[in-house]
């Protein structure tokens, strides 16, 4: 017989993501992602001069502020038909690349470790055995036996002290966990450093956006940074090379930790390869852009379908008309007045909440469609591309991955792998390790740059009178985001923001395609239909971020997320 | 750098957290501005809008001796109602299970810093009970008038930590850039 599982986190005030299984022979058989809060801030940006836009866009999201202003910078350049000076270009690329360094080691470890590690079984460890497995896999010079030993009794302290509250929500002990001691308390360790790895990039964007979060320093044309060598209060050799020591420290972090954590998860969860993949349409657009209006990138971008890398078709520029030409959003299944699909920049919602209806509507969230079809996005998407693309360092990093995969693991493994919940995590980790190049690349073209003698940072924006249109992307931490705007006379007529989570989380369409999350939870195994941690570690692997708008404190009661069975 | 607030890197750091766009959740950002407009912080202490920034809150509390934090709190008091709490009671209940970037926050952040030895030793939380928590860039009136008594708190909390913290009398009002030219909290 089958059983319904709801996973309702209610930790706020709304309810945010919500997720419906259908469990049947201990699979998953049926799923439904739900947007639980109807969020609509664009309106807030009508009427409003488009120089202020980014201001407003980066609050849409407490976490993702810094890709919110980029887009929308790039957004209203983009309709005027605008470049920025290179030094704007490097500076932004800069932010970009700490931003994102950042998001995805908070992301693996303080966001989706715990779906894989059981922090409980460290305590069994044996910090020597531990030390001698790090040194085999990563010549990483703080996995020494004290560094564990160190963790390890702090651990217990806390555990002693009935302070396990990190990891209370932790499924620890489940049948699902499979890791040896060993690994669980390096990944313990690890997660522990990886707190100062994430303040020390953190210190990066700072710098260069004068506070964080919610960066000051961007403007529409270009960036607010001064550049003078001899001046102190501005952009000078000695704040350049404070970012270029933390970019230093941060790549070895990246690529002696981060990678082969994940090497090493994947190898030994291989049983869980099999699962996850759902939609197989991938979207992802370039990024890291080489020249003032953005016709050549560091990090391709592009669209494959049904999961043929030999159907990959680039998106080449800011303005390409492939991507402009087919983004559209349906509204079938959401909570909106009607069932239309509209082009972003036509589109008018007006909210019509209604009951939950696994026929019907049952959700918050649009749903984006490209060329009419669901599509996954996100450092999957973005590798999977550069991969058919045949760029180099996505070609190289993959190879590196699959292969420390399948030694570790003692089998070979290809390509076909990374369709799957484990596969996303690979793929962001590779991002991770080709980003830690790239922005090094950006530093030293900034620094050549201003050697050259070039300080010009800033265009003035000019705004016709009339109508015009115009869309940014970039290439977030959770995929491919892109700002739309309608200007008239000046000012803004209308605004939207297709998120990557709206693409991964939006519910089914007219035609009942299902959506990403709701595809790759179909065929996962449910050992335990209490604690679904099956389903968390798919979801998580998407690193979905829904619950943007607000922040309230529940101090007095207890914030548990609802899973009941129905 | 020091005053008025400045230095990221403080030893006391004053966080406001919520959303500018989403009505009464913006409380604790003004009260952040409001302590920018009308007081003088003497050096020692950090003023930082934070907005939601779930786990990235780590950066903001590492390294510091004492955070205070201005945020909206579910509570079953009235709208504009102030609560204060100490670690201790802000930990009193383990947080939840994630599900997204955001779901980690404060809780979890203290939690992280002490296991990794770089919490802070003191904590308060001024909390603020909400009206309405929708889109929009206004409080609502009983909100709008706790906003200056939250403020005062956290000053009477910079004393006693030693640091000063004294209003001025002819200071002109704050005037938080989401909130147009009206400049008013209500």
């Amino acid at each position: 017989m089958s059983k319904r599982i709801v996973v309702d986190p209610v930790t706020r005030i709304e309810g945010h993501l919500r997720v419906d299984v259908e469990v049947d022979g201990g699979h998953v058989k049926n799923a439904w992602s739900s947007g639980q809060m109807f969020r609509g801030i664009e309106e807030i940006l009508k009427g409003r001069d488009p120089r202020d836009a980014w201001l407003f866009t980066q609050r849409f999201c407490g976490v993702c502020t810094t890709v919110h202003a980029i887009a929308s910078v790039r957004t209203v350049e983009n309709a005027l038909g605008v470049g920025v000076p290179m030094n704007a270009q490097y500076i932004r690329n800069l932010i970009v690349g700490a931003h994102a360094m950042h998001d995805h080691i908070v992301h693996f470890y303080h966001l989706s470790a715990l779906d894989w590690v059981d922090v409980v079984s460290a305590l069994k460890a044996d910090p020597a055995k531990t030390s001698a497995l790090a040194e085999s896999l990563s010549p990483w010079p703080h996995n020494g036996t004290a560094v564990l030993k160190g963790v390890q009794d702090r651990l217990k302290g806390f555990v002693e002290a009935g302070q396990l509250g990190i990891f209370a929500n932790g499924y620890w002990g489940h049948p699902a966990m499979k890791l040896p001691p060993e690994v669980n308390l390096l990944a313990v360790s690890h997660y522990l450093q990886a707190l100062d790895y994430q303040r020390k990039i953190n210190k990066v964007v700072t710098l260069l956006g004068s506070k964080t979060p919610n960066i000051q320093n961007l403007a529409v044309g270009g960036v607010a940074n001064a550049i003078n060598l001899d001046n102190e209060a501005t952009l000078n050799m000695n704040k350049l090379y404070f970012v270029k020591e933390a970019l230093d420290e941060v790549q070895q972090f990246i690529e002696q930790v981060y990678f082969p954590d994940v090497c090493a998860v994947g190898a030994l969860y291989a049983d869980w390869l099999p699962y996850g993949a759902g939609v197989k349409n991938y979207l992802a657009v370039p990024d890291f852009p080489l020249d003032e209006k953005g016709t050549k990138f560091d990090l391709p971008g592009g669209t494959i379908m049904n999961g043929d890398l030999g159907s990959v078709k680039e998106i080449k520029s800011f303005g390409d008309p492939y991507f402009k030409e087919n983004v559209t959003e349906s509204i079938a299944r959401a909570w909106y007045d009607g069932d239309w699909q509209k082009h972003p920049y036509d589109e008018d919602t007006v909210p019509k909440y209604g009951k939950w209806e696994d026929d019907g509507k049952y959700s918050w969230v649009k749903a984006p469609r490209f060329e009419g079809k669901p599509m996954q996005v996100g450092p999957l998407a973005q590798v999977l591309v550069g991969f058919a693309l045949k760029h180099e360092p996505t070609v190289r990093w993959a190879a590196k991955t699959l292969e420390t995969v399948g030694a570790i693991a003692k089998t070979k493994v290809g390509p076909e792998i990374l369709h799957s919940t484990l596969g996303r995590h690979a793929a962001r980790m590779i991002r991770t390790c080709m980003i830690a190049e790239i922005t090094q690349k950006h530093w030293k073209l900034l620094v050549e740059n201003i050697g050259k003698g070039d300080t010009e940072i800033f265009r003035k924006p000019e705004f016709p009178s009339g109508e015009q249109r115009g869309f940014g992307f970039h290439e977030a931490p959770r995929g491919t985001l892109s700002h739309w705007i309608v200007i008239r006379d000046g000012k803004i007529a209308n605004y939207q923001a297709v998120v990557p989570s709206t693409w991964n989380a939006g519910p089914r369409d007219a035609k009942g395609q299902v959506g990403p999350y709701e595809a790759s939870l179909i065929g996962n195994p449910i050992a335990d239909a209490e604690r679904p941690l099956e389903v968390l570690r798919t979801i998580h692997s998407f690193d979905p971020c829904l619950a943007c708008a607000i922040h309230t404190l529940d101090v007095e009661g207890n914030e548990i997320a609802r899973v009941r069975l129905a | 750098m020091g005053r008025n607030g400045g230095d990221e890197e403080a030893e006391v750091r004053v966080l406001g957290l919520g959303n500018v766009l989403m009505g009464d959740d913006a409380a604790g950002p003004w009260v952040v501005e409001h302590l920018r407009a009308e007081y003088e912080i003497g050096p020692g202490a950090s003023l930082t809008d934070v907005g939601t920034p779930g786990l990235d809150l780590v950066p903001h509390i590492g390294g510091a001796r004492v955070v205070i934090l201005v945020d909206t709190v579910k509570s079953s008091g009235e709208a504009g109602e102030l609560r204060f709490y100490r670690r201790d009671e802000i930990l009193k209940h383990p947080p939840g299970p994630r599900t997204s970037p955001h779901d980690p926050g404060v809780k979890e952040t203290l939690l992280y810093l002490e296991m990794a030895g770089s919490g802070p030793e003191e904590v308060l939380l001024v909390g603020i009970v909400p009206g309405r928590v929708e889109k929009g860039l206004f409080l609502t009136p009983a909100v709008a008038a706790a906003i200056p008594v939250a403020a005062e708190a956290v000053a009477v909390e910079l004393r006693r930590l030693g640091i000063r913290a004294e209003r001025q009398g002819d200071a002109a009002p704050a005037r938080p850039w989401w909130a147009g030219d009206e400049g008013s909290p209500a």
